[in-house]
């Protein structure tokens, strides 16, 4: 039997160990809590931005503009995860999506450049040789979008000198507190299909934004000012970062959602720990107590 | 909104917030191409917006402004969304 002493100080460090997870799952209510209203907030904008290239492109042929045409070259991966660990499965689903794009794809190595948002993906990526081109780290709750315009600027120049061919976001999409899913969505070139999927996506199934049934309406024609290419090269860009900044404001809410659940269970298993070793602790003290007693008693015995 | 015939839907949204979500009775925006005022039942539009004041007439005879640094209207079905 594990003596006295060793028992207390095992309750004593998983007390400890109970408290600091206590702390972070409280800290982590708080910061979740923001980041799912910010998240549930930018998802009407972005349905919004969405669908109106969809009902845009319903009507007008949007096919010739650049961003919106298949060309060659390397595939950029946008991946989204969290800096810190302690998150559950969070960063290792969204990195083994993003390896089974690439796999998926048949991509060597050097097809591959890699935008990494988040040190845990910036890491994994870099370690496995991998052309980590931008690494964003420590990067605070509240970027707005202004922030990833840089990010933007930069994918949309590799397009232009036709360097990467596509660029493909993997981020972690909200669903609920206990409900995550690492998701792959291609957002250079924009295809009408693409677009349709995110919105679908994008909107929860049930609530405010619940999607409605009727099928989008296309106006037979769209008077355009000052001309086409002049809107689409305003709108798309614009809505590269869009999809840029709703894949971290979602992963953002997932982060903090799938830590506080993890710190959860963790405090309620120190608890569980601290319960049975404290039980454990009785026993044993009981146990020498009693010996104790006999010993006495016993050398009272010797003794007449 | 059959009971206000003489309004259109105008939403204003940027990411952060949405500044306007509701029914006006004209919307006067600084278009690319120069200043113009959209009236109900306007027909499907697409267009640039540049640097300026969107200047709303609800009802009632208020009037509501919005500065803006760049945006993308669109304009269908009778309603108008100004992405910012």
């Amino acid at each position: 039997m594990a003596s006295l002493k060793n028992i207390k100080l095992k309750i004593l460090s998983y007390k400890k160990t109970g408290t600091v997870t206590h702390a972070m799952e409280a800290v982590s209510a708080v910061k979740m809590r923001k980041a799912q209203e910010r998240a549930l907030g930018g998802r009407a904008y972005a349905a919004a931005a969405l669908s109106v290239l969809e009902r845009v492109s319903g009507t007008i042929d949007t096919s010739h503009h650049p961003l919106m045409t298949e060309q060659g070259g390397k595939t950029c991966f946008v991946v989204v995860t969290s800096d810190k660990g302690l998150a559950g499965s969070l960063n290792s689903s969204v990195i083994r999506r993003a390896e089974h794009e690439i796999s998926a794809r048949d991509l060597a190595p050097d097809q591959v450049i890699v935008i990494a948002i988040g040190r845990r993906g910036a890491e994994h990526f870099a370690n496995r040789g991998h052309d980590v081109r931008i690494r964003k780290e420590n990067v605070s709750d509240d970027l707005s979008e202004s922030d990833l315009r840089a990010i933007t600027d930069e994918l949309l120049s590799w397009y232009a000198a036709k360097e990467i061919g596509s660029c493909v976001v993997v981020y972690t999409n909200f669903i609920s507190t206990f409900e995550q899913e690492a998701l792959a969505r291609q957002i250079i070139p924009i295809t009408p299909l693409a677009v349709r999927e995110t919105v679908a996506g994008i909107r929860p199934a049930r609530g405010r934004y619940a999607p409605s049934d009727e099928a989008p309406i296309h106006p037979a024609t769209y008077l355009v000012e000052p001309s086409v290419d002049a809107v689409l090269s305003e709108l798309l860009p614009r809505l590269i970062n869009i999809m840029i900044f709703h894949a971290f404001i979602e992963s953002k809410a997932s982060e903090h959602s799938a830590r506080r659940v993890a710190m959860k269970s963790a405090t309620d298993k120190a608890k569980d720990m601290v319960k049975s070793y404290t039980r454990r602790f009785n026993k044993a003290r009981q146990a020498s107590i009693t010996r104790e007693v006999s010993e006495i008693v016993g050398g009272m015995e010797a003794m007449r | 909104m059959a009971e206000y015939p003489n309004t259109f839907d105008l939403v204003i949204a940027s990411v952060q917030e949405t500044q306007y979500d509701g029914p006006v009775l004209a919307a006067t925006l600084p278009g690319s191409e120069g200043e113009m005022t959209i009236m109900p039942h306007h027909e499907a539009f697409v267009t640039t917006l540049k640097p300026g004041t969107i200047t709303v007439r609800i009802m009632g005879g208020e009037t509501r402004t919005f500065s803006i640094e760049n945006g993308v209207l669109e304009c269908s079905n009778n309603r108008v969304v100004v992405l910012l």
